[in-house]
């Protein structure tokens, strides 16, 4: 009996302690995409945005750890700054606080929420809430609070075709409030033209991946800026 | 008739002053486009600086089309002055060369006169909107090749893919022709109540900057004059580079043009066919 007690004791203290450390949590996230060492993939980006009206558009993205990023495209592409880089190195950079929350479904998975508060009073990111899967140390979504561009949120997908874990597709949604239009160069100022009015400053830009090339080495000559 | 038209085009083109408008056009467009080519993506800060903050641009977005689009959004309200310099002078100018009696005398009628000039007059407008597509076209091909089209409207960005590009630009011209036209036929009517070319000119010129400035001006009573002012209209090529093309506004401006140039070629007709020749 007393045997039965200690093991149930022991399994209880074993699934809290991994559940709601944190820095345990942040940490394995971290271990598990540092196998990934530089990766490059296709990507098609249709924008939600309504005040931008564009075709999708397909582009090439390079990455290299720590922080190297190069997009190219034959034709254009219009990306968001923010969640290009959804590396954890990207998002759980310098010194933080990571505060365990509380479980939450998201899709279907159990995933474990974390906020983060950069402890730098002038890092550009005031607060983040990550969504982590502990079973495959992923994130599915993260929400930030910026100075600047205020709030967005990136949803991750997996499709579980890369041993890697990279994401097959992103969703990034901000509030396009803070963004102010350019003057414009033809206001549409013509006799019986419809006047548009934009209700919604709701964005959202999706990002799916596919044609991942996973440590195969890139060259740093991509990632230098052309002149 | 097309022996007229000949012979009126060839009158046309033996003015110096008819060389001013297409020497204009191929003096100022380079300038803008090699401005440009040394500014290179600045051109875009005005575009991107809002935006920059929030988002990547990647592309070539400095294109022969995206240059083209904003030398004609430029000076779509100037050409017509280049215009009113050939038309002006197209019946005051026999008047003034003391060659009407010697026109008037030959076995054609009058109407087929004033119909050929007005060919003709048409026809100087079409090449001068023609030139002005080649070179802003032709030389952005040159200097900057081609790529999509960013277009900032007042409450929109539209970025324009290049397969889908050229039928705007095509129909943009057209209609740009067409305003042109309508000048001519301004001009032309003008010219058929003077004896010196100097009048319809000036005239015309001034016709266009009130009404342009009755249109500018936010009062009521103007608002309501707007739709009746020719001047009003000239702009619509820009919804040919909306999203949809609003199709329905087109062709009413379409056919407000056209209904003035047939009105004013009519009057022209009617006031040459009753005029007596008295120089």
């Amino acid at each position: 009996m007393k045997k039965v007690i200690y093991l149930i004791i022991l399994l209880f203290t074993a699934a809290m302690a991994q559940i709601k450390d944190p820095d345990i949590i942040l940490n394995n996230v971290k271990k598990a995409s540092e196998r990934v060492k530089d990766y490059q993939a296709n990507v098609r980006i249709k924008l939600d945005i309504p005040f931008i009206k564009a075709p999708d558009s397909d582009a090439k993205i390079y990455f290299k750890a720590p922080d190297k990023m190069h997009i190219e495209s034959k034709t254009f592409a219009l990306l968001p700054k923010e969640g290009m880089d959804f590396s954890p190195a990207a998002l759980l950079k310098g010194n933080y606080t990571a505060i365990y929350v509380k479980e939450e479904m998201i899709d279907g998975i159990k995933a474990s929420v974390v906020k983060v508060i950069p402890n730098n009073e002038k890092s550009e990111v005031i607060l983040s809430t990550l969504w982590i899967d502990q079973k495959t140390s992923t994130i599915r979504k993260v929400e930030t609070t910026a100075k600047v561009n205020g709030t967005f949120v990136i949803e991750l997908k997996y499709d579980g075709k890369n041993q890697y874990n990279l994401p097959s597709n992103l969703v990034f949604t901000f509030n396009a409030d803070r963004i102010s239009l350019p003057k414009a160069f033809s206001d549409n100022n013509t006799e019986g033209a419809k006047k548009k009015e934009i209700k919604s400053r709701q964005g959202r830009v999706y990002i799916t991946y596919t044609n991942y090339i996973i440590n195969k080495g890139i060259s740093d000559s991509i990632f230098e800026k052309k002149k | 008739m097309f022996t007229l038209i000949r012979i009126e085009l060839f009158k046309i083109f033996s003015k110096w002053r008819t060389y001013i408008g297409f020497i204009a056009i191929a003096a100022l467009i380079p300038l803008i486009e090699i401005a440009m080519l040394i500014q290179k993506e600045r051109t875009f800060d005005w575009i991107t600086r809002s935006m920059g903050q929030s988002f990547i641009f990647v592309g070539n977005f400095l294109n022969t089309y995206f240059v083209s689009y904003l030398i004609i959004n430029s000076i779509a309200l100037h050409i017509p002055f280049l215009i009113t310099l050939v038309a002006g002078d197209l019946l005051a100018g026999e008047a003034t060369a003391g060659t009407y009696r010697m026109l008037l005398t030959r076995p054609v009628s009058r109407f087929k006169v004033v119909t050929s000039k007005f060919a003709a007059g048409l026809i100087y407008a079409n090449m001068l909107v023609f030139w002005l597509a080649l070179i802003s076209m032709g030389l952005g091909y040159i200097l900057f090749g081609t790529g999509e089209l960013i277009v900032s409207k007042s409450a929109q960005i539209i970025i324009f893919e290049r397969t889908d590009v050229i039928w705007r630009f095509v129909l943009a011209y057209g209609y740009a022709a067409l305003c042109m036209c309508v000048v001519t036929s301004v001009a032309f009517f003008f010219s058929s109540l003077v004896e010196n070319a100097i009048g319809p000119i000036i005239t015309t010129m001034a016709i266009i900057i009130v009404f342009l400035i009755i249109s500018a001006i936010d009062i009521d009573f103007f608002q309501k004059l707007k739709p009746f002012l020719f001047t009003s209209y000239m702009l619509n090529w820009q919804s040919f580079f909306d999203s949809p093309v609003d199709i329905d506004s087109i062709i009413k401006a379409v056919l407000v043009l056209a209904g003035h140039i047939a009105v004013l070629y009519t009057a022209t007709l009617l006031i040459f066919k009753r005029k007596d020749i008295l120089t």
